[in-house]
């Protein structure tokens, strides 16, 4: 099976292009209190449109993880709110939030993305498992062939390389078609050629599987794969790109780095 | 400060809840030990000032010098002394008074109907001693008995009977004897002598009822003059005592009565609570293995750090040691104060239940001040030596890897060793069971069985919690797949934390089947031996009741519905110089109520001077039909008796038969334990039963059972054993489930990164809480199947080994629906266990969690 016809099984609506898949409307998110109050978001507007390959970028400490976070469900935010599709998330409690995440979104950290005790193909299946879903038995299969993991789905994490660990991810993120998948640095961990790999794969998720990725990075040769990246600076969406490659990026980083 | 100190108290400082088990297992087996030792020495204390108060006015005491000991009696019987002799003493220069001290069984009867006491403490009846400072008991309200009938017993026994001054009632020697309370006694100050039930009367109604003939006494109680010693009053009284009888001073007699209870009531209760400690601290040991395992586990990287730098091993050993050590001396403080307040509290609430505590002051003797500590401390320190000694061994590039976690499984060394050691547990176990029956042997099985299992703990885990969890895949579906496969993860943990529960139901299993065991014995033994339809006998238990009266059987047996009746009375008497008990009976009717088994030679006419034995003692003595044998009796004569017969079965007729005619020469206050009735044909036993009862409330109303409600009544005291031994063995399977809860507590903590990832992508918290409960009922179930398997294997020795050891042929039966009983409450407790780590596995923040290094 090859990644078209999976593209064509797993578009969830047609015209997706269009759509939102999710968004935050003046987001503030203030850790502590007083004195030593800190501003990660002060006042962050912006959407992830679905179907696209959204990358966040800004130096350390510029609210790019903390954005992700509120917008996934991961956190709350102080002021503002966030849309998963028209679900608002400050009105879920802890419960809704969990299942929101556990259907609605999938998730690709930078390190520790896999439960040891479970095998590969265990892991992949492992939101669905959790609803006591089925899942969709030809989009798994497919997904499996995507990431190149056949040969692998009854090894243990550990007896995995670190690339492949992160193609268990991802593979795990599509696994029940969620809304959108958010990636936070999946190449930090990884050397260059895995981390290619694993960027291909997002990228092709979204362009020949129709899905919506937003991912967290602070590498201009990962920021470059995506279809826009949105730079942060201080709390502030400060500027976007569209089709960027990794030299763009780099320069506008310097840019940054000049004026801070 | 020491650098090892100083890191180990700053470790302990940010990690004090890890190590909350590991204290509360140190403080829970050291406040039990302590507890006990102040409790016991405290009791001593109370017992030896009672008696020293009580006996404050005897200065030397005249018995008879022959006392005969049977097996497991720790007493023996004493033959009486003349009260003539009284006149023979008081006419000794130095003696101010001397007083003959009448003493018997006698039970006295309740407001309510109701015999007082009899269910352990001995119910006493004498004579009230004139002479206030030879009688033990002083008059509180009233005045001495002074007529036939009139009694005087003691305030704690009159409370508990609802009984005033003036009332009449009924005491049973085991004759009923009508009697009017005139006056109350305490003992020492207090309402009695601990749960001893008094009733003095007049001499001569105690010499009339309490003995076999008039004018004897169980000793002489004698008072000096002033100016004269206890020991110048013993010197100048033994010239004058006849062959047989000596004078013993009051402090030795003081010392003797204290003895006696020391060694049948303190010493046994001491040692039976010091053998639950034990198995509490032994538990322990696992918990706090354990913990310590893991803690310089997860703390693998800080270790290779400070080797890195440069801290040597024994610095690195050393600083875990002294964590070990600030625990166990916290824990065991804290124990000792907890252990002084458990005694505190028992001697409170002993007076408000009924048990008069002896009224001292709590004894602290230097020794239960220094052995629990020293014991809590040790325990730690041997525990955390194994970890303490790997912790120093961290290598140094350890600090560079992953965090550690500690998920080896069975080595084959251990396999190995563990199937050797198992091997050679049940060689030892069989040999010493069923080849040549010792009781060392066995034992030595049964320990190297224990240490076998704890060996091979490890290596069984994978197997048997991977079957065990097998039905949770299905049952609770990814929750308990991921439950199962956490349990699985460490092998050795968690057979290490299972191996603790293990151990305490283990210990309850044991008891549980040989309780059973001694049960099915029971029955067997009375549907084995007791042919026949009923049995009257006085329901009691240890030293206290009075007996059925001697001329019950010839009362039933006049009843127009009853075949046979037969009395069995008890006797003593030294059998080529060993002392053994008779049962003294009518030998021809024995026969037609109790399957005596093959019988050589005729129990019809063993007369005045034939007896009948079992063919055990016969083979024993090396005697046989028409065999003479001398028997010794309490009051010193010697009799040659001839062996007229000998019998298979010994269980409910005992070892030797004699004549009631033999007996009554040598008898003592006469009374008989069992009744046995059978029943003309064609009368139904309830028939039977009525027509008995009615004839027995006329003989202080003993209880009369059918076979049945017989042999189970039987079986009755060993219930209660069991409810004791599970209420003190809770205390060993509530450490190990403080064991279960901190290994859950370390492995949430060193799980915390995974946890949230599986919250991250969608694992609810009440799923988290699931799989972190089924991991501990997992845990726990291993446990408990181990302990049940473990219990069940020595259940069956202690059984065989006892069956080896004794004359009784014991039954070996497993009780099902006790030991489901057992196993559902290790799994429930698994649960429980489980539920605090559960909770803050729940409560974990999930971003936090994430990006925890």
């Amino acid at each position: 099976m090859t990644a078209t016809t999976a593209a064509t099984t797993g578009s969830t609506a047609p015209g997706a292009a269009g759509r939102t898949a999710a968004r935050v409307t003046d987001a503030v998110k203030v850790y502590g209190a007083g004195d030593t109050a800190v501003r990660a978001l002060d006042g962050v507007t912006v959407g992830f449109p679905a179907g696209r390959f959204t990358a966040i970028m800004g130096p350390s400490g510029s609210g790019k993880s903390t954005l992700m976070h509120c917008a996934a469900g991961l956190d709350t935010l102080t002021s503002g709110t966030a849309h998963v599709g028209d679900t608002e998330l400050s009105a879920l409690d802890d419960r809704r939030l969990t299942l929101l995440r556990r259907d609605r979104i999938g998730f690709v950290f930078q390190q520790f993305n896999l439960v040891p005790t479970l095998t590969v193909a265990e892991n992949i299946t492992l939101p669905l498992d959790l609803a006591g879903a089925k899942g969709d038995a030809e989009w798994i299969d497919a997904l499996v062939d995507v990431v190149g993991l056949r040969d692998r789905l009854h090894h243990r994490p550990a007896e995995l390389s670190g690339g492949q660990q992160q193609r268990v991810a991802v593979a795990r993120a599509f696994a029940g078609r969620p809304d959108v998948v958010f990636a936070d640095e999946p190449t930090g961990n990884l050397d260059s050629r895995s981390g290619q790999e694993v960027l291909g794969l997002l990228g092709r998720a979204v362009r020949q599987m129709d899905r919506t990725v937003v991912m967290v990075t602070h590498d201009p040769v990962a920021a470059a794969h995506a279809d826009e990246v949105l730079f942060l600076a201080d709390g502030r969406l400060v500027d976007r790109m569209e089709s960027p490659t990794a030299d763009k990026v780099l320069d506008r980083m310097k840019a940054f780095e000049v004026r801070t | 400060m020491n650098t090892s100190v100083r890191l180990s108290l700053s470790s302990l400082r940010s990690h004090k809840r890890r190590f909350a088990g590991t204290f509360f297992a140190v403080f829970l087996g050291v406040a039990f030990l302590t507890g006990t030792l102040v409790m016991g020495d405290t009791l001593r204390s109370g017992f030896d000032s009672m008696f020293g108060e009580a006996n404050g006015g005897t200065d030397a005491v005249v018995r008879s010098a022959d006392v005969i000991t049977t097996p497991g009696e720790s007493q023996g019987v004493r033959q009486p002394v003349g009260t003539s002799l009284v006149k023979t003493v008081d006419h000794v220069p130095g003696v101010a008074a001397a007083a003959p001290n009448i003493q018997g069984a006698g039970q006295l009867v309740g407001k309510n109907g109701k015999a007082i006491g009899g269910q352990g403490p001995p119910t006493v009846a004498g004579n009230w001693i004139t002479d206030p400072t030879l009688n033990p008991y002083r008059l509180a309200e009233g005045r001495a008995p002074a007529r036939s009938g009139e009694v005087v017993v003691n305030r704690g026994t009159a409370k508990k009977g609802g009984l005033r001054i003036g009332d009449t009632t009924t005491v049973r020697t085991p004759d009923p004897v009508r009697v009017t309370i005139v006056g109350l006694a305490t003992f020492g100050g207090e309402d009695g002598m601990a749960q001893v039930t008094f009733t003095g009367m007049t001499q001569a109604d105690a010499e009339k009822y309490l003995t076999a003939r008039p004018g004897e006494a169980a000793s002489i109680q004698v008072r000096a003059a002033s100016g004269v010693s206890q020991a110048e009053l013993v010197r100048r009284l033994t010239p004058v005592l006849p062959k047989g009888v000596e004078a013993i001073t009051g402090q030795e007699s003081t010392q003797e009565n204290t003895d006696t209870i020391s060694s049948q009531f303190l010493t046994i209760f001491t040692t039976f609570l010091l053998v639950f400690s034990g198995v509490a601290l032994l538990v322990a040991t696992f918990s706090i293995h354990n913990t310590f395992a893991i803690v310089v586990t997860q703390r693998a990287r800080e270790n290779a750090l400070l080797r890195a730098l440069g801290a040597s091993r024994r610095q690195v050993t050393g600083s875990a040691l002294a964590e070990a050590s600030a625990v166990a001396l916290t824990a065991s403080a804290a124990g000792l104060a907890g252990g002084i307040g458990v005694a505190a509290g028992l001697q409170a609430l002993f007076p408000a239940i009924g048990f008069p505590f002896p009224d001292t002051s709590l004894v602290v003797r230097p020794l239960s001040m220094a052995l629990p500590p020293v014991v809590g401390v040790i325990v730690c320190l041997a525990s955390a030596l194994v970890p303490a000694v790997r912790a120093g061994r961290t290598a140094p590039l350890a600090a560079l890897r992953e965090t550690a976690v500690d998920s080896s499984g069975a080595s084959r060394t251990r396999a190995v060793a563990g199937t050797c050691l198992g091997a050679l547990a049940i060689t030892a176990t069989l040999s010493g069971v069923l080849v040549s029956p010792s009781v060392w042997l066995a034992g030595l099985g049964a320990v190297l069985a224990l240490a076998a299992f704890v060996v091979l703990g490890p290596v069984a885990s994978a197997t048997v919690v991977r079957l065990l969890g097998g039905p949770l895949d299905r049952l609770r579906g990814v929750t308990g797949g991921l439950a199962r496969r956490n349990a699985l993860r460490s092998p050795k943990r968690t057979a290490a934390t299972a191996s603790a529960l293990m151990i305490g139901v283990a210990v309850v299993s044991l008891f549980t089947v040989f309780g059973a065991s001694l049960k099915a014995t029971m029955d067997q033994t009375v549907s084995r031996s007791f042919a026949g339809d009923l049995a009257v006998s006085t329901p009691s238990f240890g030293a206290g009741g009075s007996g059925l009266s001697p001329r019950l059987a010839g009362a039933i047996q006049g009843l127009p519905e009853v075949d046979t009746a037969v009395g069995l009375g008890q006797g003593v008497a030294e059998v080529d110089g060993k002392g053994r008990a008779l049962t003294v009976t009518d030998p021809a009717a024995l026969a037609r109520t109790f399957d005596l088994g093959t019988v050589q030679g005729s129990l019809r006419d063993l007369g005045a001077d034939g007896l009948a034995l079992t063919r055990k003692e016969a083979d024993r003595q090396g005697l046989t039909t028409g065999d003479k044998a001398r028997l010794t009796f309490t009051d010193g004569r010697k009799q040659t008796f001839t062996v007229r017969a000998v019998y298979g079965q010994s269980e409910l007729a005992g070892d030797y038969v004699i004549t009631r005619a033999a007996w009554a020469p040598h008898r003592t206050q006469d009374s008989d334990t069992l009744v046995a009735v059978s029943l003309k044909p064609g009368v139904s036993a309830g028939a039977g039963k009525a027509a008995v009862e009615k004839v027995a409330a006329r003989y202080g109303d003993p209880q009369v059972q059918t076979r049945d409600e017989y042999a189970q009544s039987s079986a009755g005291g060993i219930d209660m054993m069991l409810t004791l031994v599970y209420a003190l063995l809770a205390l060993a399977v509530l450490i190990a489930l403080l064991g279960i809860a901190n290994t859950l507590t370390l492995a949430v903590h060193e799980r915390t990164r995974e946890l949230g990832l599986l919250r991250a992508v969608g694992q609810t918290r009440s799923q988290v809480r699931a799989m972190v409960r089924w991991e501990s009922v997992l845990v726990a179930a291993f446990g408990t199947a181990g302990g049940l398997a473990l219990g069940a294997f020595l259940g069956w020795v202690l059984v065989k080994a006892s069956d080896g050891a004794s004359d009784t042929a014991f039954a070996f039966a497993l009780p099902p629906a006790r030991l489901a009983v057992v196993a559902l409450v290790g799994i429930t407790a698994g649960a429980l266990a489980g539920l605090r780590p559960a909770r803050r596995a729940a409560r974990l923040d999930v971003l936090r969690a994430i990006a925890t290094e």
